[in-house]
């Protein structure tokens, strides 16, 4: 189960649609979580459509928030999204964990 | 206008898919090593299978996964797909199709056993393709190096995204051309706020271990090429391995073994077969005979289909195709009232009027003609599969070679083709090709060869079944038609005359099938059915070396180009593809009243006096003419009062009432409103043919 929004940590899930045709409310969304909290938790459990635009977003994201010293943890990865980082080459943990930080076990 | 039941349209497509299925399937029996070939089978299963959940099959959906599932194996190179794999996943996709079509007709034990089938081949201990190949590469020697492939850096322009380019995709295409790997660049992504999320950021350095040349790699990028910087360059000559160390320095791990890396990375771009370079296929031990079908024009149509794939199509009910075409000889109907009607005025302003509706009606006319014609490809696919399985059940090995696959045809031809085409074909593998012991008795190759092909002749398309087997035994025949009374013994015939005879009712006997090396079942049948499509059939063959039948068919049944002749008071219509020459009937040949035989540059040509078949009553013109018609190699005389000139006939049925009247195939209507019959050419050559006969035996 992913974890629920806690006062300590806010997380954000990604909705179903992360493709192209919905990047831009995504991109939205997770601004704007990430303007309002120090720690940025990002569920993407539920994540079914994914391409280039949504990898860069998570890219950027980490990007950023490693540039200004906040955490940015990505949780529970689905399949499809998954699936569309091996399509582009971050084929293994190893180099997904590089680009993309994960929690694990729920930390 | 009503809407299409979506389920409706979920079966169309799955027929389609079906298609496309089968063939790839068949294909892949004779090109085992075709990526492409698994892939397309594998897009139009999982398209069967989402559409299939989409429209409430949930038994298509299950059942179309698990098949999924257990060929897996194959689309990861695991194992090859031998003859026997394929005919399970044949059997299964034919039972995916019976539960589309007739769900009622099918049993769930059949389902599972067809399944447990498939599990049992694609689990059996064969041999890892890829790893055999890496085992039998010839190991490189000392100082030896071969090519290493190409380094490419994709650098795409920024907006590319927004149009509908996927680089997935690309990277996916050029992962098919051999070992790739892929690594991210992902310098260019910025931060949040800099960043528009439509944009694309990422480019990618890629290493592609294969031989192919610049020119596939291009092709990959075809469509985007105005779009990118591709940076290409060959990759330093190394020594040849598994290209497993590549991993090592992307992730500082220990590089998985290759299978493990396939399946890691499928459906993924990243990885394909080893960089070894591939031993020769051993020749395989099959249980059953290998039959070998091919397209002449496969690979080349596979290459244009792709580039055809942007073309606009839209999906029209055939019905509705028809309706058009009845409104469409409707209006050449009335527009050939209006022209006459202008014609016995003097109106200029009339005239033009019905020469622009003349000339927009004949345009609509083709228009609509064209919409409904089908490229022959579409029937000739089907026939892959029967030869696939008449092969395996007779024990003959086939090869099967289609040619003319573009050549198009009315659709309601294409239907009505199938069956005759069905039966030629049996015939042909079943009695025309000997057995293997036979065949090598006359110095032939183990495999029998079936061709099947059309072209273009004139408004006339040729379709020839040929195969290369006995041929016909012309003394058996003769023997046969001289037991049934059919001729005189020892009369006179040619070869090809007493080949006639295999069309004849009745002719074909269990008893005879067997003694006549096999030919004549059911071709009365046959060709009564072309003869119906307003086409011919026409048969020869050698001794020893095969038979080819050859089909001479109308390229429409709706609207044909006519000759308007008038008898007496009557007037009658020829179809124009059957009329080869028009001459005047001399004193002379009036004089050889009795005998019926016209010198037409040397040769006797038999000619019928349709004033009295018609028993046309009045005086006869006195400069008559004769047209000469032909079917196959058969020409006939027609001696007629006038030639009034071409007709755009819109062919109507006759009643039921006159379905037992053989010499006209149909009627139509004329610019004054009456009615005119079409003569049938081939009743007609028939009939002179007879009385020929008839003459020569009572000469004799």
């Amino acid at each position: 189960m992913p974890p629920e929004a806690t006062e300590s940590k806010w997380s954000v899930r990604l909705p179903a649609d992360c493709s192209i045709a919905a990047i831009r409310g995504v991109y939205d969304l997770i601004r704007d979580a990430f303007g309002r909290q120090h720690r940025l938790e990002i569920d993407c459990s539920i994540v079914d459509k994914a391409d280039v635009t949504s990898i860069q977003l998570l890219l950027s994201t980490a990007k950023t928030g490693e540039a200004q010293g906040r955490p940015v943890v990505l949780t529970y990865f689905s399949q499809s999204l998954r699936n569309t980082l091996r399509r582009a080459g971050f084929t293994t943990d190893a180099m997904v964990e590089q680009h993309f930080r994960q929690e694990k076990d729920g930390v | 206008m009503t809407a299409m039941d979506p389920t409706e349209v979920f079966r169309q497509e799955a027929s389609e898919l079906f298609e496309v299925l089968e063939g790839a399937l068949l294909d892949l029996g004779q090109c085992p090593d075709d990526r492409e070939l698994v892939d397309s089978a594998f897009r139009a299963l999982h398209t069967i299978k989402g559409s299939g959940a989409m429209f409430g099959f949930d038994k298509v959906a299950s059942f179309t996964h698990e098949f999924e599932t257990a060929f897996d194996r194959v689309r990861r190179g695991e194992i090859k797909p031998t003859q026997e794999l394929i005919s399970v996943a044949l059997a299964a996709k034919d039972y995916i199709r019976a539960l589309i079509e007739d769900p009622q007709s099918t049993d769930d034990i059949i389902g599972e056993a067809i399944l447990d089938d498939l599990k049992r081949f694609v689990s059996s201990d064969q041999p890892s393709a890829p790893v055999a190949e890496i085992a039998e590469a010839r190991p490189l020697a000392p100082g030896e190096s071969r090519q290493a492939g190409w380094h490419l850096y994709l650098d795409f322009e920024s907006h590319i995204l927004r149009n509908g380019s996927n680089p997935l995709d690309l990277l996916e295409d050029l992962c098919k051309l051999g070992p790739c790997f892929v690594v991210p660049v992902t310098d260019g992504v910025p931060f949040l706020d800099e960043m528009d999320p439509e944009d694309c950021y990422l480019k990618w350095d890629v290493k592609l271990h294969a031989t192919c040349d610049k020119d596939a790699i291009d092709d990959v990028f075809m469509f985007v090429q105005d779009e990118m910087k591709l940076t290409l360059s060959p990759l330093e000559q190394v020594e040849a391995r598994a290209p497993a160390p590549l991993f090592q320095l992307l992730d500082e791990e220990p590089a998985p073994p290759v299978e493990t890396v396939a399946q890691m990375m499928a459906p993924a771009a990243a990885v394909a077969p080893p960089l070894a370079a591939k031993p020769e296929r051993k020749a395989e031990v099959a249980s059953e005979p290998k039959s070998d079908i091919k397209s002449e024009t496969a690979p080349a149509r596979r290459e244009e289909a792709k580039q055809e794939r942007g073309i606009a199509t839209v999906r029209v009910q055939a019905e509705r195709l028809d309706e058009l075409m009845a409104r469409v000889g409707e209006l050449v109907i009335a527009q050939a009232r209006l022209t006459q009607l202008a014609s016995a005025g003097s109106d200029l302003s009339i005239k033009m009027i019905a020469e622009e509706i003349e000339r927009l009606a004949s345009s609509l006319r083709d228009t609509t003609m064209g919409a409904r014609m089908v490229p022959i490809g579409s029937l000739f696919g089907r026939f892959r599969r029967l030869v696939h399985d008449l092969s395996r059940d007779l024990s003959k090995p086939v090869e099967f070679v289609t040619s003319g696959e573009d050549t198009e045809l009315d659709k309601t031809m294409i239907e009505c083709l199938a069956d005759p085409l069905v039966h030629l074909i049996r015939n042909a593998i079943d009695h025309g090709i000997e057995d293997t012991a036979t065949r090598a008795a006359h110095g032939k190759t183990e495999q029998g060869r079936i061709e099947l092909a059309a072209v273009h002749s004139g408004a006339q398309v040729l379709v020839t079944v040929k195969d290369n087997g006995g041929g016909l035994n012309t003394a058996r025949i003769r023997a046969k038609a001289e037991e049934q009374g059919l001729i005189a013994t020892g009369a006179a015939l040619s070869d090809h005359e007493v080949h006639q005879f295999l069309f004849h009712p009745g002719f074909s006997t269990a008893q005879t099938i067997s003694a006549l090396s096999g030919r004549g079942v059911g071709m009365d049948v046959v060709k009564r059915t072309i003869e119906n499509m307003r086409g011919s059939i026409d048969l020869s063959t050698k001794p020893t070396q095969g038979t080819t039948v050859t089909l001479r068919l109308p390229l429409t049944l709706a609207i044909i180009e006519g000759l308007l002749i008038r008898v007496g008071e009557g007037r009658y219509i020829i179809p124009l593809s059957a009329v080869e020459e028009c001459i005047e009937l001399t004193a002379e040949d009036e004089r050889s009243c009795g005998r019926n035989f016209l010198n037409v540059r040397g040769n006797l040509v038999p000619f019928l006096r349709l004033r009295e078949i018609m028993s046309a009553s009045g005086t006869p013109d006195r400069h008559q003419k004769t047209i000469i018609i032909s079917t196959g190699e058969t020409h006939v005389g027609l001696v007629a009062d006038q030639i009034i000139g071409s007709h755009q006939t819109v062919i109507k049925s006759l009643s039921k009432l006159h379905s037992d009247v053989t010499m006209f195939s149909g009627a139509t209507i004329l610019g004054d409103g009456t009615a005119a019959l079409i003569l049938d050419v081939a009743q007609l050559v028939a009939l002179a043919q007879a009385q020929t006969e008839k003459q020569i035996s009572e000469a004799a």
